[in-house]
């Protein structure tokens, strides 16, 4: 039973270092997304996942200035909601969005990089990428063209894992092979004392000896077998197990 | 336990732990909300508010205000600010010791967001029972409601959730208490503003009410003048619900006070009053005044119990806002 729990632990960690790798992400992309607006943005409730690890690269070309953040997304849907915006509603893994249409004007009303409440952010010129973990809170991600530019052109590259899966998944298969070694050793340990106490059940009748021992009137001791016990007359007075025991003259 | 047993669950437990640690979790999305702000937000606000407040008092300009300010908080101010400029009077540096001592966040589903923050300001032995406003993702954080309380005044603890969120109520919701922060605001409004009103009796008789009552005497008794008091409140938008099941309401009151002067007279205030500084000249024939309080009224939880649950002020904050002689 601890050999087959140990073989199931084994398997995972091993199943869980080959599908994350050494760097403990699966990656897809580049992507291209086809949008003339300004903004692209997860839908509410798409992101149900909390503790995922999540890269996120945008690009654009010629050096177009773009901006890449995960907030809260009541914070998210009041920045883009009168915005024209490219919206995933739905998405499968590793690479597979469902993108609707919203109207709305062309820029959002602000400039992203100048709000506070980002929980990851990131703008550069032709690229800009976040790596973040997901919070235990409705979170939305965003890519927002800045300033009059627009997302034409965009290729988004995504990369998503646990963080410390690889040494995880390392562990787990150490604690699996623990597992077995131990359910070995613990299997043959329980055969051998199954044959010990078989062995001892035998050999126990032909090792028990019963040795009579008399002390003459000066003081010695002299050992007696069962034929001049039982021809003497003598009493046993006192009988002991362990060797050294005596019997006291009558 | 066997030792096969121990092994198993010892196995169990090392895989267990390694395994949730950080391991990912899908769940389902109930209500999408947030919490007002942080704390370091509510820091961050705060310091930039003592900044550019300091900076206004300095240039005494009222201008940079409306970057920290709005509606009659910024009127209120903006018209001391007005008095100061007039009379070429200093206002205080507001460098004094600002402790906070509260800060009360609801959760929002959509924006606009609010806190509720308690502030002790040292100088002035009062307590500042403040709201500040976030109108979108895209605005900054202003100042919309401030009224002030002595410094010794306890305010009812507000009701907070699991998660120690500030509990928000509907300015028309009565549930537990004498009556809504919308009425209670409607019964002041008619209280001040005829103290034989029936509402009179269903809120208490406090030092607010009697304050104003006080200046209708004093105004109403000049010969030669005729002088008159109306009131109004702007709709009620900020209210916590407090442990007691009771309320903490924040509200605003326009006063509009009309002197009509005999031919021949002429009303004048005291030099370095504010009303002084908004008629300069004094009132000839019709004038009139307007000012904005905004206070804060505890509405005491509680109705089905036999104590005094009548609303009650227990802070306020007001000023001239404007002033035309006509």
């Amino acid at each position: 039973m601890g050999a087959a729990l140990g073989i199931a632990v084994a398997g995972l960690g091993i199943a869980l270092m080959v599908m994350l790798g050494p760097d403990n992400r699966i990656m897809t992309g580049p992507h291209a997304i086809e949008t003339s607006g300004s903004v692209v943005v997860t839908a509410p409730r798409l992101i149900t996942w909390t503790r995922v690890q999540v890269d996120l690269l945008a690009e654009l070309p010629a050096q177009k200035p773009v901006f890449v953040g995960m907030g809260n997304t009541v914070d998210v849907q009041s920045l883009v909601a009168e915005t024209e915006r490219i919206e995933i509603t739905k998405f499968h893994t590793p690479w597979k969005p469902t993108l609707e249409l919203r109207e709305g004007q062309a820029t959002v009303r602000g400039a992203p990089t100048a709000l506070d409440w980002w929980y990851s952010s990131s703008a550069g010129l032709g690229g800009a990428s976040i790596s973040t973990s997901l919070p235990d809170e409705p979170v939305s991600f965003a890519v927002v063209a800045v300033g009059a530019s627009n997302l034409s052109g965009l290729q988004v590259t995504l990369a998503y894992g646990i963080k410390g899966g690889f040494v995880k998944g390392a562990g787990l298969l150490l604690v699996g092979i623990g597992g077995v070694l131990g359910g070995w050793i613990l299997r043959r340990s329980a055969r051998f004392d199954a044959e010990f106490d078989a062995n001892r059940g035998e050999a126990g009748e032909l090792d028990e000896q019963v040795v009579f021992v008399v002390v003459d009137e000066d003081g010695v001791e002299r050992e007696l077998s069962a034929a001049e016990v039982e021809a003497g007359g003598y009493d046993v007075v006192d009988e002991d197990e362990a060797p050294g025991g005596a019997g006291d003259l009558p | 336990m066997t030792a096969h047993r121990r092994l198993l669950v010892a196995l169990a437990v090392v895989a267990l732990v390694l395994a949730a640690c950080g391991v990912p979790r899908d769940r389902e999305i109930g209500r999408i909300d947030k919490a007002s702000a942080t704390s370091a937000e509510v820091a961050a606000v705060y310091e930039r508010y003592r900044e550019v407040r300091n900076a206004a008092i300095e240039l005494l300009d009222p201008k940079p205000l409306s970057t920290i300010e709005t509606g009659p908080a910024l009127a209120i101010d903006t018209g001391s600010f007005e008095v100061s400029q007039r009379l070429n009077d200093s206002q205080q540096q507001n460098t004094g010791a600002i402790e906070i001592l509260d800060v009360e966040t609801p959760r929002f589903t959509e924006y606009p967001l609010w806190y509720m923050s308690v502030a002790r300001d040292g100088a002035r032995g009062v307590k500042r029972v403040q709201i500040f406003e976030r109108a979108s993702a895209v605005d900054p954080w202003l100042l919309v409601s401030t009224p002030e309380a002595l410094a010794d005044t306890e305010l009812p603890p507000i009701r907070t959730g699991s998660r120690g969120d500030a509990r928000e109520v509907d300015a028309t919701d009565d549930t537990g208490m004498a009556m809504s922060a919308e009425d209670a605001a409607v019964a002041y409004v008619r209280t001040l503003a005829n103290a034989d009103a029936p509402e009179a009796a269903t809120i208490e008789a406090d030092s607010f009410v009697a304050q104003m009552r006080e200046a209708v005497v004093v105004n109403g008794g000049l010969d030669g003048v005729g002088f008159t008091q109306e009131w109004d409140s702007e709709p009620v938008q900020y209210v916590l619900r407090t442990a007691d099941d009771g309320a903490l309401a924040f509200v605003t009151l326009l006063r509009t006070d009309t002197y009509t002067v005999q031919d021949g007279l002429q009303v004048t205030w005291p030099d370095g009053s504010p009303q002084q500084a908004f008629l300069q000249q004094g009132i000839q024939g019709v004038g009139t005044l307007n000012y904005y309080h905004q206070v804060l009224i505890y509405l005491p939880g509680g109705n089905d119990k036999p104590r005094n649950n009548k609303p009650r002020v227990l802070g306020q904050f007001g000023g001239v806002v404007s002033g035309d002689a006509g």
